[in-house]
């Protein structure tokens, strides 16, 4: 049929160009790969933090962090001659004498409407108005108070800052190796960091609670904001969004405080109301 | 939250780029070996001579095919990860074997009437350059000359 002799027409019988593995079970085994080193790294990382933590006294963290501005910052400084001011920094002042922290600590106030405070590094404590017109009693925001002054004496504002700097370098490395990819792993990096971040504000918990009966002799009021943050966000849980959040949720925090205080023997007695200057006066507004 | 928003996002992407890919890619090898059989009988060689024969050449012409073929969002994901510890990237070697394939047979088919194809060479190119990540594409052009005979003088001399 064909004109040449030399020509046998045929085909070969497998073809030995691709591979005949599974590209499934080859994911399974690159992912697990990846992640596993990640969270490795991010782990001994973390301990590292930890471990310089440690080492940055008051003092240096205070030359650290001086230069530093945060963002709204005017607004800080406009308050200055606030009562308010100057009433929740004698609060901090004398439950200093319950939890000493090593070093002095600023109270500021910013302008917004979230009911909460953050501890940032340099001894600064910063509470958002809007705490203010949801605390009903002095103890349940001195309770908020000690928790953030825990943050500083476990050093949890230098551990917090160290760990998101592992994980932007974490991030940055998989970004270079294909961004899609850190999409997939990202998530591991955000549980293990969440975890890490709950079990920060649950000891923070805990010291706030011995602080508050150490100084009022009772811990009444120490739920008083979880009940409110629970109320306003309502019932429903948050289901598998738990488990990226920073926080534990409001209702877990108040039955550790409450088998905690139960734990320890602290009683819960009547609390003492806002001082009037820290009750936002609705009239002028 | 907003991690895993967007890992769902990814997964679904991965999962449809997995079903979607292994579909296409099953239906374009058994297209490949049903025309690769039915083409078989156009001797197809890279040498550079007519392969023996005692007909005469009556006309000799260029031959093209080219074929662009995509990789599947699943692949190219294994592919990134391959990427990061080395070695076979397995994921890619269907698609340039379909592409290789695909354009020799789309070389024949364009001189369907052609007796030999001689000459034959295959040049790859990627489409993806200068946009990372974007697309996974590659080009296969394969070329070669047309051979075509002189009917045979006597049938007798043909085996």
């Amino acid at each position: 049929m064909h004109p040449s002799s030399e020509y046998r027409p045929g085909l070969p019988e497998q073809n030995d160009n691709v591979s005949h593995n599974h590209p499934l079970k080859e994911f399974a085994v690159l992912l697990s790969g990846v992640t596993a080193f990640l969270l490795l790294a991010a782990w001994s990382l973390g301990l590292l933090v930890d471990w310089a933590a440690s080492f940055i006294s008051p003092e240096m963290e205070a030359v650290i962090f001086s230069s530093m501005r945060f963002s709204g910052a005017a607004l800080f400084v406009q308050q200055k001659d606030d009562p308010r001011r100057a009433e929740l920094q004698r609060l901090v002042d004398e439950l200093g004498r319950c939890n000493e922290v090593g070093y002095p600590l600023q109270v500021n106030m910013a302008q917004s409407k979230d009911a909460n405070a953050f501890a940032f590094p340099g001894g600064r404590i910063i509470v958002l108005e809007g705490l203010l017109d949801t605390m009903r009693s002095e103890n349940g925001l001195s309770f908020v108070l000690a928790h953030e002054m825990a943050h500083f004496k476990h050093r949890d504002h230098l551990r917090g800052m160290g760990r998101g700097l592992v994980f932007t370098a974490l991030s940055a490395l998989l970004t270079g190796a294909g961004s899609d990819i850190t999409q997939l792993v990202a998530p591991a990096l955000g549980v293990g960091q969440a975890r890490y971040s709950q079990e920060r504000e649950a000891l923070a918990d805990k010291l706030a609670l011995e602080t508050l009966h150490c100084f009022y002799g009772h811990v009444g009021g120490a739920t008083e904001f979880f009940e409110a943050m629970q109320e306003e966000s309502g019932k429903q849980g948050r289901g598998i969004g738990g488990y990226f959040a920073s926080h534990p949720e409001a209702v877990q925090r108040i039955d550790a405080l409450r088998s905690l205080a139960a734990a320890s023997g602290f009683t819960v007695r009547e609390t003492f109301r806002l001082s009037t200057v820290l009750v936002p006066d609705t009239s002028s507004q | 939250m907003d991690a895993l928003i967007q890992l769902i996002f990814f997964l679904t992407l991965l999962t449809l780029g997995y079903v979607f890919g292994k579909i296409a890619e099953k239906k374009h090898y058994r297209s490949i070996i049903e025309r690769e059989k039915q083409w078989m009988q156009i001797p197809t060689t890279s040498g550079r001579r007519v392969l023996g024969t005692d007909r005469e050449v009556k006309r000799v012409q260029l031959a093209t095919g080219s074929v662009v073929i995509s990789v599947d969002y699943f692949k190219r994901i294994l592919a990134g990860l391959r990427n990061i510890f080395g070695g076979n990237v397995q994921s890619y070697e269907t698609l340039v074997d379909r592409a290789r394939r695909e354009a020799v047979l789309r070389m024949k088919e364009s001189c369907p009437q052609a007796d030999q194809i001689i000459n034959l060479r295959l040049e790859t190119a990627s489409i993806s350059k200068g946009n990372k990540n974007q697309i996974g594409s590659v080009e296969v052009l394969a070329y070669g000359t047309a051979v075509y005979l002189y009917p045979a003088s006597t049938a007798a001399t043909s085996p």
